[in-house]
C-alpha cells in the first residue's frame, strides 16, 4: 500500500521537475547565464553572461551583420535563427549597430560569424542547464 | 554605438579572441573542478589556434 502511494505521488513531482526545467532553459536562452544562475551555478551563470556578452559587443562592433526575419535565402534564415539564439541581446546587437551591417571587409565577416557562434553557444548553455535543472547532467 | 566606437581587429586578433572566448565557454560548461576546467580551456585554445594557422596555411597556396 505505501508503494502504491509513492507510485501515485511520482508522475506530478516528475511533472514540476520538468516544468521548472523549461522555465530554467528558456530562461537561460532569453537572458545568458540566467538558466545557470537559477540552478545557483554562478562559475557557469558569470561565464555564459561574459562571453556571449563580449561576442555580441564585438560582433555588431566589427560591422557584423545581425540577420533579420526577412531573409533572402536559407542562409539568412539560418543565420536569422543563429542570432536569435543570443535571446534579449539580439535586441541590443541591433541597437548596438546603429551604421549596419559591413562586410566589404574581413571585420565585418568576422562580426558575423561572433554574432552567430554567441547565439548558438547561448542555446547549448541553455541545453545545459535544462538537463541539469532535469537532474541529467551537472 | 556611435560612428567612433568600432571595432578593428585584424585576422590573427579575431581569431584569437573567438578562440579564447568559445574555450573558456567550454570549459566552464563541460568541467566542474578549476583544474580540469583550465587543463580544458588551455588545450581547447591550442587546438583552436593549431587548426586554424593549419588551415590558414593550407589555403596559402590558393592565394598565389
Amino acid at each position: 500500500m505505501a508503494d502504491e502511494t509513492a507510485v501515485q505521488a511520482d508522475p506530478p513531482q516528475d511533472s514540476r521537475r520538468e516544468t521548472m526545467a523549461f522555465i530554467t532553459g528558456v530562461a537561460g536562452w532569453l537572458v545568458p547565464g540566467l538558466g545557470h544562475a537559477l540552478l545557483k551555478m554562478w562559475g557557469r551563470a558569470v561565464m555564459c553572461f561574459l562571453t556571449v556578452g563580449v561576442l555580441v559587443i564585438l560582433g555588431a562592433g566589427m560591422r557584423g551583420n545581425v540577420f533579420s526575419s526577412s531573409g533572402n535565402d536559407a542562409f539568412d534564415t539560418l543565420g536569422y535563427l543563429a542570432d536569435l539564439g543570443t535571446g534579449t541581446f539580439y535586441l541590443a546587437a541591433r541597437s548596438l549597430e546603429n551604421n549596419g551591417a559591413d562586410v566589404s571587409h574581413a571585420g565585418g565577416d568576422y562580426g558575423t560569424r561572433f554574432l552567430a557562434t554567441a547565439g548558438v553557444l547561448n542555446l547549448l548553455a541553455a541545453l545545459h542547464s535544462y538537463e541539469a535543472a532535469r537532474g541529467r547532467k551537472a | 554605438m556611435n560612428a567612433g566606437m568600432a571595432f578593428k581587429l585584424s585576422h590573427l586578433q579575431s581569431m584569437l579572441l573567438f578562440a579564447l572566448l568559445i574555450s573558456i565557454a567550454f570549459g566552464f560548461l563541460s568541467r566542474r573542478r578549476p583544474m580540469d576546467r583550465v587543463k580544458y580551456i588551455v588545450w581547447s585554445l591550442f587546438l583552436f589556434l593549431l587548426i586554424g594557422v593549419g588551415i590558414g596555411w593550407a589555403m596559402y597556396p590558393f592565394s598565389h
